[in-house]
């Protein structure tokens, strides 16, 4: 399905941290946002998962107004997200974790997910095991996360757990993905295998948009880049566009001079 | 009497409450934790003084000074240092400190009650009882003096918090611990001064309550507790604020009394909300308010007390266990007539405490409000038994219950941690004083057992055992909403509710479903125990602070995900009240765990599981000890925590 963003304005305040913001995110491909700390790419980026209400502009799924819908109702048309500070279950299994995805993609409505949970209570649960198992099974060796299927998500280092979240929002089948940050705590080797699954999972029809520091990575896999500074967007389009943007070479040259 | 004379009347009140107010944010200012055993220092501060006042016959202010400023801020310090500290240290989340905090509570009532036992007291008035008539009106002086010792006390506070270094430190470490402490703030001396201030406030609100109520363990801590209404409407930040409102509580509540309607159902209603005005009060804020701002992040959920462990026991393991368990709960049969009827409480307490697992332990949900439940489960059945069959009654008993449990579950549904605990205690209060205590509702209630098929119950080993086919089927829900996905998606939102959101669990039906079934189970249990009784005594069996918090710490120290270790504790507090022949007796027990569990994390049910894995297997435990120092995973720091930190490391890389 079609992400898309129309004028998303978001202010703290008298601050405001996005300004009347504009992004799509289209079926089959990788859209990536970027920009300096402080660009607003994490505001913008929970609007569109509704963590946050903007205070003006609208976020449609395939045309349909999403604007304020709960993040688990966006969920549950299909918008699966993961986190830049990690929101995995820290008391169970990497494969549970996986499972909760994998058991919670119905579709239907209400009525049949609170009939679910009753019979659920009175013994009766209506959910095809199975099918879930392949689904979590298939899922963690695309991540190459076999070894560790039965090892309580808490005991296992950052960059294992960025790709248990990816398995977790993967299981959920996601007709929209949104990433935040995944390569951050991620060694080459894993940053590599990211973007092999990024890649592979676009190839499969689902509109992929990220929001990521390691600029390598961004250039190297997404489709269409958005460059954000002090909450607007500056430059949009091919990621080479994108890079010789004079706009987005200033505001990059200005924050590393400004860090050092 | 004149507006007037109604407007000075309240402002004693007012003052008072206002002053407790007051204490409860200072602590919380300076701490992050909200102290629940607030009353319960201003309950035994009057204790303090009735005895060296009455008994010892010590001055009353020399009496009034050595325990409002020296017995009082001692207790504080050394609180901060023996039971939060160690919380503190290992980042414990706030419902922990919360809980600590009510095992406090739970256990200054048992001391209490230990010492100086049920009977009211009544401590000489500090100030004169004098009455004044300036200009025709009615004036008691001890009002304004009330009103001063307020004043004093705010305005030393706020010039405190604004005007001195400390206050500073306070407000830096209550953003951010850690960033203050690597500035050089001293935290641990901020949280020691926090809890001194707060016990000097509590102490003196207790003295000046006690002489206007009289002095019992129960009553007073509740009167205490329920003025944390003003720290609510304050937004637990305000001090001026909640000051105005603990005024306005006061006239407010006064001025009623001009309104006295003609003897009905209108008055019985006026009459009921004028003597519970702090609680009508206290239910509207919480349930106006849409946010609280809570210190410590939005870290509410109970994960750290609830640690499922993710590797099942083995098939024989638990083979073993649950016959054992079986057998100990088929033994009482063999016991002698007056030993069966105390241990017929165990199964009818066991449900009550497995409805806390399932909300706490379960799906992470603080609840305070059981006993509320439970009693609702036990009136109805009491009322519809009176003309249909027993085990209809039963069920219209437990469907009771489950409505206000349902009610319950929607604020729960945006309310998390501190703000959920207190919205569910205030749920569990409105219960108690607009029903159990009106007699309207239970005059002339009678409870009976059931009979089953024209076999009737009230035999002691019939009872017994349809208790235990009850029980039964309380552990069959809880299997249901353990296993499978169900039991997945409850952890998931205990676990962690964004990450659960984020793959479409439905968090509103959920909280919603497991407020209903535990309020169903809870209202069992309740029913059983009325029967078991053969009446309905709300006032020993389903007080809010009598029985919600106590049965809320229980569940926790046993270990909150573990529906056989409930069962254990309510084996232990029927034991523990019957070797001590005193019905509070498990409450100092209890209490101390509770106190105690940031030095036991995971509770009796952990405690134990290590000690049988150990005699075991020593494997085991070699296996536990290496996991346990495997290194963690780093602290993920948003890219301002980061910044902030490199900032602070160059600054004192710069001074060194």
């Amino acid at each position: 399905m079609r992400l898309e963003g129309i004028g998303i304005t978001r202010r703290y305040g008298g601050l405001t941290a996005v300004d009347d913001v504009s992004v799509v995110a289209e079926p089959g491909t990788v859209t990536a946002l970027i920009g300096p700390n402080g660009a607003g790419k994490t505001t913008l980026f929970q609007c569109l998962t509704g963590a946050e209400r903007p205070d003006a502009g609208r976020v449609l799924l395939d045309g349909r107004d999403i604007t304020k819908l709960s993040p688990d109702a966006r969920a549950r048309l299909g918008v699966g997200r993961t986190f830049q500070r990690l929101a995995v279950f820290p008391t169970m299994t990497v494969a549970d974790n996986l499972g909760v995805g994998a058991e919670n993609r119905t579709r239907g409505p209400a009525a049949l997910r609170v009939g679910a949970l009753l019979l659920g209570i009175l013994g009766f649960p209506i959910v095809d095991g199975a099918r879930h198992q392949r689904t979590v099974d298939e899922t963690l060796s695309l991540l190459r996360l076999d070894a560790v299927r039965d090892v309580p998500a808490g005991a296992l280092p950052t960059g294992t757990l960025r790709l248990v979240e990816l398995g977790r929002a993967l299981c959920n089948d996601p007709s929209v993905l949104l990433l935040d940050e995944p390569a951050s705590g991620l060694d080459t080797a894993e940053t590599d295998n990211l973007q092999h699954v990024i890649r592979q999972v676009a190839a499969d029809g689902v509109a992929v948009l990220l929001v990521e520091h390691d600029v390598d990575l961004v250039f190297d896999v997404a489709d269409t880049v958005y460059a954000m500074a002090e909450g607007r967007l500056i430059a949009s389009g091919r990621p080479d566009d994108v890079r010789a943007h004079p706009a987005v070479q200033a505001a990059y040259l200005d924050v590393t001079a400004g860090d050092r | 009497m004149l507006a007037l004379d109604y407007l000075f009347a309240g402002l004693a009140l007012g003052a008072v409450a206002a002053l407790s107010g007051v204490g409860m944010l200072v602590t919380y200012r300076a701490t992050g934790v909200f102290n629940m055993a607030h009353g319960a220092v201003a309950m035994l501060a009057a204790y303090l003084y009735w005895q060296l006042t009455d008994p010892w016959g010590v001055s009353k202010w020399i009496a009034a000074l050595v325990v409002v400023l020296v017995v009082a801020p001692a207790f504080g310090a050394i609180v901060e240092r023996v039971v939060f500290r160690p919380l503190q240290r290992r980042f414990a989340s706030p419902a922990e400190s919360l809980v600590a905090t009510i095992g406090l509570l739970v256990l200054m009532l048992g001391v209490a009650h230990l010492v100086w036992g049920d009977q009211a007291r009544h401590p000489a008035s500090l100030f004169p009882n004098d009455v004044l008539h300036p200009g025709g009106l009615t004036v008691h002086v001890d009002a304004f003096a009330d009103l001063g010792a307020v004043a004093i006390g705010t305005l030393g506070l706020g010039l405190l918090l604004r005007l001195t270094p400390l206050g500073t430190q306070i407000r830096a470490v209550v953003d951010r611990r850690d960033l203050a402490e690597l500035s050089g703030v001293n935290a641990d001396r901020v949280a020691a001064i926090g809890w001194a201030l707060g016990s000097v406030f509590a102490a003196l609100t207790g003295i000046l309550l006690a002489s206007q109520l009289s002095l019992e363990p129960f009553n007073l801590t509740l009167v205490v507790l329920e003025t944390f209404a003003l720290p609510v409407i304050a937004g637990l930040t305000n001090i001026p604020i909640a000051v105005a409102a603990g005024i306005a509580l006061g006239i407010g509540s006064s001025e009623m009394n001009l309104f006295s309607p003609e003897p009905g159902p209108v008055s019985d209603i006026w009459n009921a909300l004028h003597a519970n005005f702090p609680v009508v009060l206290l239910l509207l804020a919480l349930l106006l308010r849409q946010r609280l701002a809570q210190s410590g992040g939005d870290a509410g959920i109970a994960t750290t007390f609830a640690q499922r462990r993710a590797v099942e026991p083995s098939i024989p393991m638990m083979a073993l266990q649950y016959g054992l368990a079986a057998l100990a709960l088929f033994a009482p049969l063999l016991l002698d007539p007056v030993h069966l009827r105390q241990a017929q409480e165990v199964p009818a307490l066991a449900i009550i405490f497995v409805s806390l697992v399932a909300v706490t332990g379960y799906s992470g949900q603080i609840s305070l409000g059981q006993a509320g439940y439970a009693g609702l489960g036990a009136l109805f059945f009491a009322k519809v038994s009176g003309d249909t069959p027993e085990l209809f009654a039963l069920l219209v008993g437990v469907l009771a219950a489950g409505i206000v449990g349902f009610a319950t579950g929607y604020p729960a549904i945006r309310r998390r941690g501190l703000f959920l605990a207190l919205t569910t205690f205030a749920v569990g209060t409105f219960v108690s004083r607009f029903v159990f205590q009106q007699p309207y509702f239970t005059n002339g209630v009678t409870v009976r057992r059931p009979s089953v098929f024209g076999w009737s119950l009230a035999g002691d080993h019939a009872f017994y055992l349809f208790e235990l086919a009850m029980l039964a089927i309380a552990f069959l829900i809880m299997y249901n909403l353990r296993s499978g996905a169900l039991g997945r998606s409850l952890v998931a939102i205990r676990d962690n509710e964004d990450g659960a959101r984020a793959v479409g669990v439905d968090v509103r039906a959920l909280k919603v479903l497991i407020f209903t079934v535990s309020a169903m189970l809870a209202g069992l249990g309740g029913a059983l125990l009325a029967q078991q009784k053969v009446a309905f005594d709300p006032t020993s069996d389903f007080d809010p602070l009598g029985n919600s918090l106590p049965w809320f710490t229980v569940v926790v120290v046993f270990g909150a995900d573990s529906a056989a270790a409930a069962v254990a504790g309510a084996g232990l507090v029927v034991l523990v009240n019957a070797v001590a022949g005193q019905a509070g007796a498990y409450l100092i027990i209890v209490g101390l765990l509770a106190s105690f569990l940031g030095r036991l994390p995971g509770g009796v049910a952990e405690l134990s599981r290590r000690i049988v894995e150990w005699v075991l297997t020593p494997r085991a435990l070699i296996r536990r000890y290496l996991a346990d120092t495997a290194p963690r995973p780093a602290p993920v720091l948003s890219p301002q925590g980061r910044a902030a930190l490199e900032r602070l490391r160059a600054a004192r890389a710069e001074r060194s």
